[in-house]
């Protein structure tokens, strides 16, 4: 009966995973009970020897999100989810890690959108060469072509930014995420 | 034991469980939790890290008069790796021992 909920709760906990990998996963822990019980232990025994299985499923899912992000390496939206889950474990501080990295994700958020709006602009230039005053339309061409031109190079500048950070990041993860749960008792 | 002590060795300790024979999950589990401190269940995603990794393959096999159990192997990968953290933990010993004799048993 412990057994059955113990393993059927940990089930419930790795639902993010794929399948195929939840039941490669849940064999061990299958394993585990059948192995204690041939050794003649109890069930209870079993279980508290194993600690709790929402850490375990915090573990297993940090493991999962780290893997997954090196996988697409320099993909920001995979490492962000693998420093939610190690925050989530608590392998790093919440404030000292996710603080900061809230708070560059912020700074490259607003590159970004300067670099949209640099290029965006050269729309507003052609209008005042068409219908204002201001400028030529000869001028506002060139000027137009001359503030695109620069957006994209903004963009492609932030875009080399946005996968440097979240490697790094993510070589700072795997640096810290090693199994260190403490035994209780 | 320090935390920070044993987040490096873990990964030693358990390669270096398999150096000469394949292990089946329960009993690394068991060893390295006598041993370390650690719970019995962050061995198995441990296990599960390092298989992904490439440093141990798996296996299922027939145990005496009940189902399976799945047995993790030593690949050459794994081997060069130990070896790799044997000579840095050899390395680093070394440098604690003569700090310590030199800084507190002298």
């Amino acid at each position: 009966m412990i057994r059955e909920q113990y393993l059927g709760h940990l089930w419930e906990l790795l639902a993010p995973v794929p399948e195929k990998l939840r039941r490669e996963w849940m064999y061990d822990y299958e394993e585990h009970f059948r192995v204690a019980a041939e050794l003649g232990r109890s069930e209870e025994e079993a279980a508290s020897e194993l600690g709790d299985p929402r850490l375990i499923a915090k573990e297993l899912l940090l493991n999962y999100r780290v893997d997954q992000a090196g996988i697409k390496s320099g993909s920001i939206t995979l490492v962000s989810r693998a420093v939610f889950a190690a925050v989530s474990l608590g392998f790093f501080n919440l404030i000292f890690v996710l603080g900061p990295f809230v708070a560059i994700l912020g700074v490259l958020i607003a590159l970004w959108a300067s670099a949209v709006a640099v290029a965006l602009s050269s729309l507003m230039v052609m209008y005042e060469g068409l219908f204002g005053s201001a400028v030529t339309g000869v001028q506002a061409s060139f000027i137009a072509l001359a503030l695109i031109g620069l957006g994209m190079l903004m963009g492609a500048g932030v875009h080399w930014l946005t996968r440097a950070f979240a490697k790094l990041t993510l070589q700072y993860l795997k640096f810290n995420t090693k199994v260190i749960r403490v035994k209780k008792g | 034991m320090n935390v920070q002590f044993k987040k490096g060795v873990l990964d030693l300790c358990v390669l270096a469980l398999t150096a000469w024979e394949d292990r089946y999950g329960y009993e690394l589990a068991v060893t390295m939790s006598s041993k370390f401190e650690v719970a019995v269940g962050s061995v198995y995603p441990l296990l599960n890290r390092l298989t992904v990794e490439g440093y141990f393959s798996t296996y299922l096999q027939e145990s005496s008069g009940g189902p399976p159990r799945k047995y993790y192997k030593l690949t050459p990968q794994g081997h060069a790796h130990l070896m790799e953290l044997i000579r840095e933990w050899r390395t680093f010993s070394v440098a604690v021992d003569e700090l310590i004799k030199e800084g507190v048993e002298r």
